[in-house]
């Protein structure tokens, strides 16, 4: 008797499995859309996270030195205000500063022109720059798309620079015809429209910039500055950023708030970080009820499937046969649900790339975890209606349903 | 003298209850090979339950079977399956055939288990349905198959592997006259080429053209006679 073994080939029983599968396509489809869910979102999130992050780090690194921000803070009264002088203080006191430069906001409304109604701004604001700061776009990182930005003769005559957005509402497309803009009453020749700050600054997109002296005949305008910009070599940072306050306010040096614009970004990389990872964990426990889905439909296989397993028993399949008939199409299953949600999954991150013209990641680490995982899930879950599958007794599974 | 291809012995099975239910009573029987033998009794008479303990689908309260004169009750697992799977065939009422495969691939199931090559097992399979008279229905699924021929492929599974012999529980139960006196011929003729069948009915009429009748009532065999192969029963009828 010791020849009446029973064999099953590796091949077979995985051949079996998929035979199974594909038996029942809607049912396998349906069942392994969990899986596929759980996994697409996992890569997904990870893709389109490092993507914006590589994407952060690549704009914070083309600027190549820090930048500071320095406003009044949020206190209330004269004491918050930073010295009419405060931009000149920093830049004779402090070396290391470089293309100090503040902005000063005007009260006024800038429209395309009189016929239009002076409540419609199109949320344009206007602001000036002083004769001594037209080095402005340098510590704000700008440039500009066409025309020119102020020089000493324009910050004295009725002319303006729009930052992208307020020369959009504003209907500014190019310079030909030498087009003005109406703020307050006054005509304002456009003679220069900045890039879009994508980054840092994107306050500047929707502003109006004129010269000091005109708004100051012009408009009801403050002494004091609104924001000094300044630019720091970044290893002198830390210190230039505490001696800043004394300079800009020493009556009040509390109030001053001397912000980096690039701090925020990083902030930001590490708050879409937490945020994926919170995503990430739902992805997984969308992935583990698939895993309870797939365990599900497996138990209600093996009750349906009683006559295929008498059957297969009378033709000489073991008990372990049969487990492992059930745990294989309970793994494969996983499996082709995880390779369809790696599918979806990199299509996700491509297409996104794409969108946003970023360069596509591929998220290897989480791409392996969301397949191992589809595995590890698929085994499991087969266990238990493997488990009953083999214990069914021969006898009883080919008896004809009552 | 012919040797017997499988033997009950004192062969009795109970069932667990208050009382607990006796279904076969101290059976022996012996099949000779090349025997073709009907087994035959009314519903509930514990035919079923006979095939089982002859088939090693289950084991005996008490008594032994013997499958090629080796005791099989007391086997484990996976030698049990073994002998299933090596000396017997099966063929059942309801024909188990897997919807999602065709004819040739649910005969070639027959080999599945003793590890033969998908290749081989395919051609064994043909041959095995061009025996039973269904090489022009190959590659049709068993949706496309009328009863006849779906009880024909099972036959065929069954007959894959040589088996010492084909044991088949009501094959025509859910089958027409007219295609149970076909299947009824086809397990006569099967038989004359050699193999050795049991088939179960609970239809008189069928065992008319059978050469050996086992009649059971009641988990009893009517003719004490029947045990033994060699005479001639046809008169008990
Ligand atoms: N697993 C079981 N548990 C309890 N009783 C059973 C079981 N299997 C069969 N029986 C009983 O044994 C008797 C004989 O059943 P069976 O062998 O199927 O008869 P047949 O095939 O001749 O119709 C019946 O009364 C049936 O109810
Ligand atoms: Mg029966």
């Amino acid at each position: 008797m010791k020849k009446l073994r029973s064999r099953l080939r590796i091949v077979d029983v995985v051949s079996q499995a998929v035979r199974g599968l594909t038996s029942r396509k809607l049912r396998t489809a349906l069942t392994a859309l969990g899986i596929s869910i759980g996994i697409a979102s996992l890569i997904a999130i990870q893709g389109i996270t490092e993507a914006n992050q590589a994407d952060a780090k690549a704009e914070i690194d083309a600027l190549g030195s820090d930048f500071l921000f320095i406003t009044p803070g949020t206190g209330i009264g004269e004491e918050a205000e930073l010295l009419p002088y405060a931009p000149a203080m920093l830049d004779t006191h402090i070396d290391d500063l470089e293309h100090v430069a503040a902005i000063y906001t005007v009260d006024a409304r800038a429209r395309r022109n009189e016929l239009v109604p002076e409540v419609q701004t199109g949320g344009v604001t206007v602001s000036a720059v002083t004769a001594a700061d037209l080095d402005l776009l340098e510590p704000v990182n700008g440039s500009v798309a066409f025309g020119r930005f102020h020089d000493t003769t324009s910050v004295e005559v009725p002319s303006v620079v729009l930052g992208s957005l307020a020369a959009e509402r504003l209907g500014i497309r190019h310079l030909v015809g030498h087009p003005t803009i109406n703020i307050s009453g006054t005509n304002f020749a456009v003679i220069g429209v900045l890039n879009e700050f994508e980054i840092l600054n994107t306050d500047l997109n929707r502003t109006a910039i004129i010269g000091l002296g005109v708004a100051d005949t012009l408009f009801e305008t403050p002494d004091n500055p609104s924001a000094i910009y300044a630019q720091v070599p970044p290893e002198q940072l830390d210190d230039v950023r505490d001696i800043i306050p004394a300079q800009a306010n020493p009556a009040a040096p509390g109030e001053v708030a001397v912000s980096r614009p690039t701090e925020a970004l990083e902030i930001r990389e590490v708050i879409d970080e937490t945020f994926a990872r919170i995503l990430q964990a739902l992805a997984l426990i969308v992935l583990a009820v698939g895993g309870i889905g797939i365990a599900n439909i497996m138990v209600i296989s093996v009750i349906e499937r009683r006559g295929e397993i008498g059957l297969r028993r009378s033709l000489g399949a073991t008990r372990k046969h049969i487990a492992s008939q059930f745990i294989i199409e309970s793994t494969v299953l996983s499996l082709l649900g995880g390779l369809l949600g790696v599918a979806i999954g990199v299509s996700i991150v491509f297409g996104y790339a794409r969108y946003k013209d970023f360069e596509a990641i591929i998220p290897w680490f989480w791409l392996s975890v969301g397949l191992a995982a589809a595995f590890a899930l698929g085994a499991l879950a087969g266990l238990y209606p493997a488990w009953r599958a083999s214990r069914l007794d021969p006898a009883e599974a080919v008896r004809p349903a009552a | 003298m012919s040797s017997a291809v499988l033997e009950l012995r004192d062969v009795s099975k109970s069932y667990a209850g208050s009382p607990p239910i006796e279904v076969l009573k101290e059976i022996d029987l012996k099949i000779s090979e090349g025997e073709l033998v009907a087994i035959v009794g009314p519903s509930g008479s514990g035919k079923s339950t006979l095939l089982n303990m002859m088939g090693a689908l289950d084991r005996p309260t008490s008594g032994e079977v013997l499958i090629d004169g080796t005791v099989v009750n007391g086997l484990r697992d996976p030698s049990l399956s073994g002998v299933r799977g090596r000396r017997l065939g099966f063929v059942f009422q309801q024909f188990h055939l897997l919807p999602g495969l065709s004819a040739t691939e649910n005969v070639a199931t027959g080999l599945l288990y003793h590890g033969t090559r998908g290749r081989a097992r395919k051609a064994a399979a043909r041959e095995a349905l061009e025996r039973v008279g269904l090489g022009h229905r190959l590659d049709q699924k068993p949706g496309k198959l009328s009863g006849g021929e779906r009880q024909r492929v099972a036959i065929a599974r069954a007959l894959l592997g040589d088996p010492a012999i084909v044991l088949a529980d009501e094959p025509t139960g859910n089958l027409d006259s007219q295609t149970t006196a076909e299947i009824v011929e086809l397990f006569l003729e099967l038989n004359e080429q050699g193999s050795t069948i049991v088939m179960i009915t609970h239809d008189q009429d069928l065992t008319r053209s059978m050469p050996r009748v086992v009649e059971i009532l009641d988990g009893e065999i009517l003719d004490g006679a029947a045990a033994e192969p060699d005479t001639d029963e046809d008169d008990a009828l």
